[in-house]
């Protein structure tokens, strides 16, 4: 069964169509990445998922429901903003956010002395935010989502500005909800993360989607067309190749994709230099986005056209 | 609604925890406390040194008098612990024969080595003089307002006695035939049904100014706590995305409303804090009949309305800027409404009868003000009219509301540049 069941959903500001005739399941027990550039329509899905405003056309059923009512109480969200009043204490903001999801105070007590627990802030409990670190503030704000524990959980970029500790914690947290039964929803710029953590991968871009699936089916999507060779006369034994889509140039190494057959480019290689290391990979979340969303030609005299 | 109640208490403990506000609703009754302890202190314990007074009196007929006053004065003032106020010792200062310039820096070095308090110089033509006879008082503080009181008290009196005297008119028979009438306000004269009269009511200053200008303040502050405290609080929750956090909780509505209601009920606190206060006030000064149970339920009715109709107001306001910047540009209008209703406060003050008066107090922005202030005004709004007050108040009330709760759904998603007239009422509209 889906969490998620998105049909045909476009949006539109004034002249700016912000997401066009997109559809999208979210199986439930997944985590499923957003990921697109900034712009490209990602905060408007999500919103439109929380109901916090409605689509122009299409549907959209989130846990079965699929009304135009109230956000539901089973969803939450921890936005990239750290949305968080700044004279009020943990605990008390904790049960605050708990209770407008409709939980009683007695039962959000318990919950909340685990999860400060679980994060190391239960020292913290009765400081104000303003006397919080920043990755302090960001672990509340992720409890603060967590604590009406809903079944749906949509989190956007939430380890970005935090330390290895406090983000490796955080992602833990986040696999743990996982196993308990809980649906995520994880919008991020942080490929690597993605990669890692989700089980489907979602790209809008321009407001249309332009990926959607496991991270293997992307990639064989893309294709094996990506290699990487160590070379005896370094990235300059690359030059003049015919055919070469790109080189990516890391110093001891080199990433190239070729849309034509990578044998082609070995013996090519054999015959100019030493190859030290050729092998053949399957592109990664972070060379697939930015195949989709670097700026094409095009683009780039579009844009100085109007400059 | 248990989730309105919840954004209405948060609300109410944000306000009521701020510094502003403990300063507003706790510090300004103790500082008037503070203020009238002291005046009383102040009045019971006087100065009641001596003053020695020097008088050069250039007329040669004054002085006489004058040392009649002081002998007058020093009786009244009492003796040893029950003196109440300084006794004044006056000494005729003879020339004898030095310069006049002489003498009055000789009285100077006195005054500065303290064996005397001032000098008073009457020049010869004093009594003379009419409408430009003037003379001189010289002390060290010249604000000395006893001293002076009854120097220029008593030397008045003395050029008024001379010159009744040279005129050959009875100062007395003068005095008793230009005696003015005391003007005593009262209401009106009632009859019970057992047929008694009652007697009116005296209208002093205290009715008529002091409780007017009481109920005005009150209402302004009741008002005018919630409404900025909204306007802040949204703005920031705007900027810092805490609205989006509680919108995946909540509809705009019930946020609206939780806010709305937490601010009703600061203004509630607030007004039953200096009610409370002035009716203390009005029974320690024997003014317990000023006291009217029904104009308090009133009050509760208007400055409720009203707190709702400009929170609203401001919320809406509040929602559609992205920063307090564009606030302090967006807010003119809604300002604009409340300068109204303080200008026409006057106008009601002056005249609460008049046909202006009567138009303005059914105005929905001024009727709190305006109408409020007609009630507790003599002879008062027929009920009639305060009912249909209510009812013009309460309907626009309901309308503002709805209408703040349209620009709100919209105003706290949006960033970037505030929306103009049109885009608002567009949003209104949607």
């Amino acid at each position: 069964m889906s969490a998620i069941e998105i049909r045909g959903v476009s949006k539109t500001f004034g002249q700016h169509l912000a997401v066009n005739d997109v559809s999208l399941q979210v199986p439930e027990g997944s985590i499923y990445g957003f990921i697109g550039p900034n712009g490209s329509g990602k905060t408007t899905t999500i919103r439109m998922i929380m109901k916090i405003i409605l689509p122009d056309r299409g549907d959209i059923t989130v846990l079965g429901r699929r009304g135009t009512a109230a956000a539901h109480d089973d969803v939450s969200y921890l936005p990239e903003e750290r949305g968080l009043y700044k004279q009020m204490q943990v605990r008390r903001l904790l049960r605050y956010y708990g209770r407008l999801k409709g939980k009683g105070v007695k039962q959000l007590e318990p919950v909340i002395a685990r999860w400060l627990d679980t994060l190391g802030l239960a020292p913290w409990a009765d400081k104000r935010i303003d006397q919080l670190s920043k990755g302090m503030a960001q672990k509340v704000q992720f409890i603060a989502a967590v604590v009406s524990e809903p079944k749906l959980l949509i989190l956007d970029e939430p380890f970005s500005g935090l330390d290895p500790v406090n983000a490796e914690s955080l992602r833990d947290a986040v696999l743990d909800l996982r196993r308990q039964g809980t649906t995520i929803v994880f919008s991020t710029h942080d490929m690597s993360a993605a990669e890692k953590l989700c089980d489907r991968i979602f790209m809008i871009f321009k407001g249309n989607k332009v990926l959607d699936g496991s991270l293997d089916a992307i990639q064989q999507q893309y294709g094996h067309d990506a290699v990487r060779v160590r070379l005896g006369g370094g990235v300059q034994a690359l030059a003049g190749i015919p055919g070469l889509e790109s080189v990516n140039d890391h110093g001891n190494f080199q990433d190239v994709r070729v849309p034509g057959d990578p044998q082609a480019l070995l013996r090519e290689l054999v015959a100019r230099t030493t190859v030290l290391q050729f092998e053949i990979t399957k592109p990664s979340l972070h060379d697939i986005f930015i195949r989709i969303a670097r700026p094409s030609a095009d683009d780039l005299r579009a844009a100085g056209e109007v400059a | 609604m248990q989730r309105v109640l919840t954004i209405a208490e948060t609300e109410f403990l944000a306000l009521v925890r701020t510094k502003a506000f403990i300063i507003g609703i706790l510090l300004v009754p103790v500082l008037m406390v503070v203020f009238i302890t002291f005046m009383n202190y102040a009045e019971d314990h006087v100065d009641t040194t001596d003053r020695h007074i020097a008088v050069m009196d250039g007329t040669n007929v004054l002085y006489d008098h004058l040392a009649r006053a002081a002998a007058d004065h020093n009786t009244k003032a009492g003796l040893g612990d029950a003196k109440a106020a300084p006794h004044f010792l006056l000494r005729k200062v003879d020339l004898a024969g030095r310069s006049k310039e002489d003498v009055t820096v000789d009285l100077s070095s006195q005054v500065k080595d303290k064996s005397l308090f001032a000098f008073v110089d009457l020049p010869l033509d004093l009594i003379d003089a009419g409408e430009k006879a003037t003379y001189g008082f010289y002390a060290q503080t010249t604000s000395a307002r006893p001293v002076t009181d009854f120097v220029e008290e008593a030397v008045n009196e003395a050029v008024a006695e001379r010159r009744f005297a040279a005129a050959g008119i009875d100062q007395g028979l003068v005095r008793r035939l230009t005696a003015r009438a005391t003007l005593t306000r009262f209401g009106l004269v009632e009859r019970t049904e057992s047929g008694d009269a009652v007697p009116a009511r005296e209208v002093d200053d205290l009715s008529r100014i002091g409780v007017p200008m009481f109920v005005l303040v009150l209402m302004f502050m009741a008002v005018m706590t919630g409404a900025m405290h909204l306007l802040n609080a949204i703005i920031e929750e705007k900027m810092s995305k805490i609205s989006e956090v509680l919108l995946g909780s909540v509809t705009p509505f019930q946020l609206l409303a939780g806010k709305l209601l937490g601010v009703v009920a600061v203004s509630i606190l607030l007004t039953v804090v200096y009610l409370v206060g002035g009716i203390y006030s009005l029974i320690s000064f024997g003014r317990a009949d000023l006291i009217d149970p029904a104009i308090i339920g009133w009050f509760f009715v208007f400055m409720i309305a009203a707190a709702l109709m400009f929170g609203a107001v401001f919320l809406a306001i509040g929602s559609a800027c992205s920063d307090l910047k564009d606030s302090q540009s967006m807010v003119q209008p809604a300002m604009m409404l409340i300068i109204l209703a303080y200008l026409a406060s006057f106008v009601v003050m002056r005249a609460p009868e008049s046909a202006l008066s009567v138009g303005l107090s059914f105005f929905p922005t001024i009727t709190p003000f305006a109408m409020m202030l007609r009630l507790v005004m003599p002879p008062g709004p027929p009920i009639w009219q305060v009912a249909a007050s209510v009812a013009l108040l309460l309907a626009a009330t309901a309308l503002v509301v709805w209408a703040a709760g349209r620009i709100f759904r919209v105003g706290l998603l949006m960033q970037g540049k505030p929306p103009n007239l049109p885009e608002l009422l567009k949003w209104i509209r949607k």
